[in-house]
């Protein structure tokens, strides 16, 4: 087995140009699959993380349905104030908070940005916000009610007005505020640059006095989430139908941060298997040229197939010199293509955390380094498969006459 | 003969060329017994070299048998001919046919590799080969390295690297002037002589007949003549 390697390894290096030319296209294909493949899964696992941030005991709801979010979004479409209170009313339902945003210019530092401003019901619901929304503070205090305090995400104070600290002054509408309170990173950059105020000031800052565009409910404890969060749905259906009389195309949407998380999940899933097919039809173009060197080795080495069977050797010895050449092509390859891959997306990670476009982390188990070798074997593997047995098929009559 | 090492029976060769049938061998029979130098002599084309691949195992008649030590080749499987031909026989050809990208150490050792044999065993029987041959400082050449008679030699040592019965050689001076051909002649000869083993040798060169004790003429296919010349053994003086 050793001396079959050796020999494979003596007829690669034979063939130097064209063995480097043939690793090469196994190197394209697995740094695409690696690098893409890592850093999908690295998204995968940063959305979900978020998601698992907020407890399970939380649903959102929202007016029209899911799939088309971004028209519901943009469209304007709210929750009313009696939708709210239907929401409250909800058998189960231990507390609603509207989901209150709106993009508004913030003063500090002698420079004016525009931020997004939400309302928080520090009254009532602060231990929702940090129990259940994952919503913690890294430096200073949560805003007392009443007062003119303001807490912001992570990257306000790196981003947005780069130096700010607790105890810093904000205006907003000719209004003076002051920064009490900087939250830990919430994992995307939307969160991260917003700043939070007490729903009071919110309301009075923005002029939306009532409603809003979506609502976080909290379930309270000993009911099934499912089945409060269909009475939630079916409660506020029946209320619009009432309401205008007849059969409307009134729809909301309640959805619990499970049935979410299966929707991310699902997304990130064909994302994934996009992925996968593309960089797997690259991989599928370096295997065709494994295939392609080797039945040019056989050719060529026709007459030393035939000096090796007159010395003895069997079928499956041809079949495994063949076979164990081409492997390490793909071996090689698979290594070769691995490292500058997940060298890249370790490089986007590093480029997101500097330039927080968006967090991504790149996802480098030894599960994805296994699958990486495994598959470039595989391909190797396989693509010799059929040049071997051609070769080990030879008569050794016609391979020895063959010039 | 009471027990040939190979007996060929009636060997019939066809090729099929298109819609013809092309025969090759038409009904051959011999004998070669243990331990004799055959030659077999004829004109190209006339089937001598088809004969020594049925010889050798490395071909299978159409027609007839050809016996191995009483087996017949043709109820082998693949991977028992190649078995046989590992083993038991030695092969030696007009183009060398040493494997260019290994050493000549390690062309010698290709044989025995198939055969299991353990690493140093392989060194140790391959160099001394190599050495009773005259190619000490050769070793680690190429074939691109050597020169025809070198490489020859070296061809020699790989068919007896296994220590088969039988050494089979076609033309195995055809690429080589006549001196350095006439030495690889006296080493095939003293391997018959002293190491007992059956020499069986293709050419069209009847000078080469000198040395043997079998010669057989083979004209379009058929034997023309099976000469057993004991009393004309001419063997070199050296």
């Amino acid at each position: 087995m050793k001396e079959y390697f050796k020999i494979a390894i003596k007829n690669l290096r034979t063939r130097k140009l064209r063995s480097w030319l043939t690793i090469l296209g196994i190197v394209i294909g697995v740094f695409l699959i690696m690098s893409l493949l890592s850093l999908s899964q690295g998204l995968k696992e940063t959305v979900l993380k978020q998601l698992r941030a907020v407890g399970t005991n939380i649903v959102m709801i929202m007016p029209g349905n899911i799939s088309d979010i971004v028209t519901n979004l943009t469209g304007g479409m709210e929750l009313t104030e009696s939708d709210l209170n239907i929401i409250r009313k909800t058998k189960g339902v231990e507390a609603v908070l509207p989901n209150v945003f709106k993009a508004i210019l913030v003063k500090s530092q002698d420079k004016t940005k525009t931020m997004i401003l939400y309302g928080i019901d520090l009254r009532d619901s602060l231990n929702i916000y940090q129990d259940d929304m994952g919503m913690r503070v890294a430096d200073g205090r949560w805003p007392v009610p009443g007062k003119r305090e303001i807490i912001v995400g992570s990257l306000v104070s790196s981003d947005v007005f780069p130096g700010l600290k607790v105890g810093d002054k904000a205006t907003i509408k000719g209004r003076q505020f002051e920064v009490v309170g900087i939250l830990q990173s919430m994992g995307n950059k939307q969160d991260d640059m917003m700043a939070g105020i007490d729903m009071g000031f919110y309301r009075d800052i923005t002029g939306d006095r009532e409603g809003a565009p979506q609502a976080i409910a909290k379930i309270a404890m000993g009911y099934s989430v499912d089945q409060v969060a269909k009475n939630i749905k079916k409660n506020l259906e029946e209320n619009a139908k009432r309401r205008i009389g007849r059969e409307s195309g009134n729809v909301y949407s309640v959805l619990t941060s499970e049935a979410l998380g299966s929707i991310v999940g699902g997304i990130m899933g064909i994302i994934q298997a996009i992925v996968f097919v593309f960089g797997g039809i690259a991989v599928l173009v370096g295997g065709i040229g494994i295939m392609n060197t080797m039945y040019t080795s056989v050719r060529e080495r026709t007459k030393e197939i035939g000096i090796l069977k007159a010395v003895g050797a069997k079928n499956s010895t041809i079949v495994m010199i063949f076979l164990i050449e081409s492997s390490i092509i793909g071996l090689v390859g698979g290594i070769g293509g691995m490292i500058p891959g997940l060298g890249l997306s370790k490089l986007i990670q590093a480029y997101g955390q500097v330039h927080p476009v968006l967090y991504i982390e790149a996802s480098i188990t030894p599960g994805i380094i296994l699958f990486g070798l495994i598959f470039s074997l595989g391909v190797g593997c396989l693509s010799g498969f059929f040049p071997a047995r051609s070769a080990a098929q030879l008569k050794p009559v016609d391979a020895l006459r063959y010039e | 003969m009471a027990n040939p090492v190979i007996k060929l029976d009636n060997v019939w060769k066809v090729y099929r060329l298109g819609k013809i049938d092309l025969p090759v061998l038409r009904g051959v029979s011999l004998d070669i017994a243990r331990g004799s130098f055959v030659v077999i002599l004829g004109p190209s084309g006339s089937g001598k070299s088809t004969m020594l691949h049925m010889v050798g195992c490395l071909d299978l008649p159409t027609r007839g048998k050809v016996l191995l030590e009483n087996q017949d080749i043709s109820a082998m499987s693949e991977d028992q001919l190649a078995q046989v031909r590992g083993r038991k026989i030695g092969f030696i050809f007009q183009q060398f046919n040493l494997l260019s990208n290994l050493t000549a150490l390690e062309n010698v050792m290709v044989p025995m590799i198939f055969q299991g044999s353990l690493e140093q065993e392989r060194i140790g029987r391959a160099s001394s080969l190599l050495n009773s041959l005259g190619l000490k400082d050769r070793l680690h050449h190429t074939p691109m390295e050597l020169s025809g008679g070198e490489q020859q030699r070296v061809a020699i040592a790989r068919a007896l690297s296994n220590d088969p019965e039988i050494v089979v050689a076609d033309e195995p001076t055809g690429n080589l002037d006549s001196a350095t051909g006439e030495k690889i002649m006296e080493i095939l000869m003293n391997l018959h002589k002293e190491e007992k083993k059956t020499i069986i040798v293709v050419t069209h060169d009847p000078q080469i007949a000198r040395y043997s004790n079998q010669v057989v003429h083979i004209k379009d296919g058929q034997l023309a003549l099976n000469h057993y010349s004991e009393e004309k053994i001419l063997w070199s003086s050296k």
